[in-house]
């Protein structure tokens, strides 16, 4: 990764039909750096992609490639490819044609694209089926091919729209690897979009979470999974249990009715604030030892882990445990200072991040809207 | 293409079509079998009929012509309906919708009363010629030439040229056009290197959907060259009217069977440059 920008967006707006998809969008992506692009269906990602790619041009604001403004340039003539959604392999051709084509339409030399397809093959794992038709490929296979086809013309910028979405979980873990491999043996700019928030913890250096339409935090995975900005992005990486506070003072975090020392500072004195704790990061002791008390009110085993659900003067929190404690049992909580992380209070306040209508049958529920969503969202795209 | 075990519900489904084809396809194509090979009176096997195909300058001479007319129209109706297809298709869906409504709509009348109309309108002291003439250009003669014949079947078969090509270039869909795009295409490359192997397809459905009517047609001929261009439609159409003359049953249903066999030849070798996965078989 270099310290120069490959891609500026500055002030980026882009509206469908009276809709604001993209508001005043600002970012900065450097040379040879994993960007993810991490936020629901609908938040803009695969928009702000688009609009890299050429596919849109934006209402206002100017896109710059190499500090050059690309606003004009049509999408043929930027040194840009994309690996979409579907694969978008041509049905016409086969497994190396379709590779070769874009070597083709800028005419180079047939050996050198021999040469070349031949390589790209062999990277992808691809090369002994290379005359097959690609009708009769696995998902997985098509990937491949599409991943090949792009990289083949040794492009400045990849763009990866979801494209791991229509994978099952296994083969998805397997691609995740292998796209970071490629990524790291090329050095080219990978911009990959997701909604999965592991996938995009797991492979990017840097996480962009969107949601309607703004960038909500910029930073590395770490950074976005331990000290997030809002709480918007708590929720959305990971668990968070999210707690109305009152800064003390520096170092001193008033929640429940109760102190607590933390690590963070620079608020104003008795500022309200959103505090974070991850499931993970409460200890469980005996009722009469903890900080804090409650009640479990329910407990589900999630094979490494039971998952509680703990219900503290009418809070619910999520806590992570690898002991099994009854339903309805009494127990204490401990909060130590590294777990706590203190956030200003923004318009997702109060929104996330308590657990009182949780459970898993709704996730899921929202799991399986999210995917119909995708799908209208692919065919309104089109 | 699935492969289902026929349930009773989809054998119930496909019962009526079956029994039509067998009493309106199947029957029929027996009957033209037999009176091609049997004389109608004796019952006898015979190839005479077979032979005055082949044997008969006057057959002959309008088989060619029936040839040259339809290969002439299916080229006009391909340059006019591919281009018409792709602006089409790259139109917002409404408008599409709209549009492909328009093109249907001559169809929603009868064909007799289409060409009529076309023969009215380019007689001698039809509409045409009276404009031509009230600007002082004096008349131009229409009706019984070979273009007054193209026009016909072009008019009337143009719709089955779009209609294939239409469907074939939509299914195509935009993220293949926009791969294209991303792989550095512009339109021009777009066009020759996705586009048109992808509605090749449709190309030939639609090539075989106006080539076989065209050859065959005795109407439009008829109407629109005045009796003066006879095409083998009209050929086996006065055989069979006047059937009951001696043979002339026998050799309508010989040079249809002929015919039958040329068009069959044909679509055959159109199909084999379709690609077979893209569904485009036609018969």
């Amino acid at each position: 990764m270099t310290d120069r920008n490959i891609i500026e967006l500055k002030n980026i707006t882009v509206s469908f039909d009276g809709d604001t998809v993209l508001d005043d969008l600002n970012l900065s992506i450097r040379d040879g750096e994993f960007v993810t692009f991490l936020g629901a269906s609908g938040c803009g990602k695969t928009t702000t992609l688009r609009v890299i790619a050429g596919f849109i041009t934006p209402d206002n604001g100017d896109v710059f490639f190499d500090g050059k403004r690309i606003n004009d340039l049509p999408p043929h003539k930027r040194n840009v490819n994309t690996i979409f959604q579907r694969y978008a392999l041509f049905p016409h051709l086969n497994i190396y044609d379709n590779v070769a084509f874009g070597l083709k339409v800028a005419k180079v030399p047939k050996d050198e694209i021999e040469r070349r397809v031949d390589e790209m093959l062999e990277l992808v794992n691809m090369k002994a089926m290379k005359y097959r038709k690609v009708q009769t490929l696995s998902g997985g296979q098509q990937q491949r091919v599409a991943i090949a086809r792009a990289l083949v013309n040794n492009p400045r910028v990849l763009l990866l729209d979801e494209p791991l979405a229509a994978l099952d979980y296994k083969l998805r873990k397997d691609m995740q690897n292998e796209l970071r491999r490629i990524q790291q043996t090329t050095g080219i700019t990978f911009i990959f979009v997701t909604h999965d928030q592991e996938e995009a913890l797991s492979m990017s250096d840097t996480v962009v979470v969107m949601n309607e339409g703004k960038i909500q935090q910029i930073g590395s995975p770490t950074d976005i999974y331990n000290e997030p900005k809002n709480a918007f992005v708590a929720d959305f990486i990971g668990e968070s249990n999210i707690i109305d506070g009152v800064m003390l003072e520096d170092y001193k975090v008033k929640l429940d009715g109760r102190e607590f020392v933390c690590l963070d500072k620079g608020f104003r004195k008795n500022e309200p604030v959103d505090v974070v704790i991850r499931p993970e990061d409460v200890d469980i002791v005996p009722a009469e030892k903890g900080e804090l008390t409650g009640e479990v009110t329910s407990n589900t085993f999630k094979g490494d882990y039971y998952e509680m659900i703990v219900d503290v003067c009418g809070f619910k929190w999520m806590v992570q445990a690898t002991d099994e404690t009854k339903v309805g049992a009494k127990i204490g909580l401990i909060i130590e200072p590294d777990a706590i992380h203190v956030m200003k209070k923004s318009k997702y306040s109060g929104k996330f991040g308590d657990y009182s209508t949780f459970s898993d049958e709704m996730d899921q529920m929202e799991e399986e809207e999210e995917e119909a969503e995708l799908e209208s969202e692919a065919t309104e795209n089109e | 293409m699935n492969k289902r075990k026929g349930t009773f519900g989809t054998a119930a489904l496909n019962t009526p079509f079956v029994v039509w084809s067998a009493i309106f396809i199947i029957v029929p194509l027996i009957f033209v079998i037999y009176y091609s090979f049997f004389d109608q009176d004796s019952g006898v096997f015979t190839l005479d009929h077979v032979k005055y195909f082949f044997g008969n300058p006057s057959v002959l001479k309008s088989f060619g012509q029936s040839v040259w007319l339809s290969v002439a129209s299916t080229l006009i109706s391909l340059l006019i309906a591919y281009p018409f297809a792709y602006f089409l298709s790259k139109k917002r869906p409404a408008s599409q919708r709209v549009q492909m409504v328009l093109v249907m709509a001559p169809m929603w009348m009868n064909m007799v009363v289409r060409t009529y109309s076309w023969a009215t309108i380019l007689e001698k002291n039809g509409l045409l010629n009276n404009i031509l003439e009230s600007m002082g250009l004096g008349k131009i003669n229409i009706i019984g030439t070979s273009g007054a014949v193209i026009l016909g079947m072009v008019y009337n078969y143009l719709p089955y040229m779009i209609l294939p090509i239409y469907t074939s270039m939509s299914k195509i869909g935009t993220p293949l056009l926009e791969a294209a795009e991303d792989l550095g295409c512009n339109s021009f490359q777009k066009l020759t290197r996705v586009i048109m192997p992808l509605s090749l397809s449709g190309v030939v459905s639609g090539i075989i959907m106006v080539f076989v009517p065209s050859i065959s047609t005795f109407y439009i001929s008829q109407a629109m060259s005045d009796r003066k261009i006879l095409l083998i439609g009209d050929i086996i159409e006065s055989q069979i009217t006047g059937m009951w003359s001696t043979g002339g049953l026998n050799r309508g249903a010989a040079m249809s069977f002929v015919l039958m066999v040329i068009i069959l030849i044909c679509t055959f070798i159109m199909n084999k440059y379709a690609d077979s996965d893209e569904g485009g078989m036609m018969i």
